[in-house]
């Protein structure tokens, strides 16, 4: 199976999707609003992940890709996506204020990270339950600052 | 100042919310379904926030870019890649590797549309999430404590 330095490879991949993502939906969100633009992002998402799932249950894991659990998950595993357009609309309210764009980014990395210590020290949302160590506030903080020194460099 | 950076803080905590949410659908259904469960739900809910504050009208509103349209790729793609890794690596690794992709390709982004050399700072900060990177050792990644289901 996949190891764990091909899952640590894969993270930083997932950021410059991420970065790609936002980099064209805020070229459409200039063009009409930021709702508007996450909506049309959502929809042209719904249709690509349906096209990456059916290539990926025929080409790459037919047998494992489909639901194996006997057990139906609660309601609330399919709601992800409501918080995650939250993200839009609050953006939308405090690039707009005096934080600007690089102010929001930087406090909505702060928060995503102090999400992520509270996530694993009560394993939030049934995830493992994992413990912060001493080392991990140092990684923050070298993580923190440097996309700090990266975000309010921004002219 | 402070309550919209309580705002930004409370945003960054929404999006931890749903990378959890949907990590947690992934060890259900596997990525690519917990990708499109978090698109299609995203849309309905936009929708009705669109329907209910009539926000349908642009009228300063000009064509884009036919590149504008590819958010919605990276989206699908970024949202089963990061929901497979979440529960493999833990919410704090998951989002601190994430950041450094992500703070990494921006400098990367802005220097193809710019031209413009990044400058030391930005050096600097690529440094200093690099060093981070390097610390967020393999080691780490989380020894679960209990099987929940």
């Amino acid at each position: 199976m996949i190891g764990r330095s091909t899952d640590w490879l894969l993270a930083m991949a997932g950021g410059a999707l991420l970065a790609l993502m936002i980099h064209y939906n805020s070229l459409l969100a200039r063009h009409t609003s930021p709702i508007v633009a996450s909506w049309v992002a959502h929809g042209l998402g719904a249709a690509a992940a349906l096209l990456l799932m059916a290539v990926y249950s025929r080409l790459v894991a037919p047998a494992t890709a489909g639901p194996s659990k006997d057990l139906k998950p609660p309601l609330w595993f399919y709601l992800g996506g409501i918080p995650g357009t939250f993200t839009v609309i609050l953006a939308a309210i405090t690039v707009n204020s005096s934080l600007s764009l690089s102010g929001t980014i930087a406090f909505m990395l702060v928060g995503q990270v102090l999400f992520g210590i509270v996530s694993d020290h009560f394993g939030l949302f049934r995830t493992p339950r994992r413990r912060i160590v001493a080392a991990d506030f140092g990684v923050a903080l070298a993580v923190l600052t440097g996309s700090a020194l990266i975000i309010f460099d921004r002219v | 100042m402070l309550p919209y950076i309580l705002l930004a803080l409370v945003n960054g905590m929404f999006i931890g919310t749903s990378r959890a949410i949907n990590g947690r659908l992934s060890t259900e259904l596997g990525p690519f379904r917990a990708s499109l469960w978090n698109h299609l739900i995203g849309f309905l809910f936009l929708t009705l926030l669109l329907a209910a504050l009539g926000g349908w009208k642009l009228d300063g509103m000009s064509t884009p870019p036919w590149s504008a349209y590819l958010g919605g790729f990276f989206g699908a793609l970024f949202v089963a890649v990061n929901s497979f890794i979440f529960p493999r690596l833990g919410a704090m690794n998951a989002v601190l590797l994430v950041i450094s992709g992500q703070m990494i390709s921006a400098v990367v982004i802005d220097y193809q549309n710019h031209h413009i050399a990044p400058s030391l700072s930005r050096g600097l900060g690529v440094a200093l999430v690099l060093v981070g990177v390097h610390f967020t050792r393999v080691a780490k990644a989380p020894q679960p404590q209990e099987k929940t289901s």
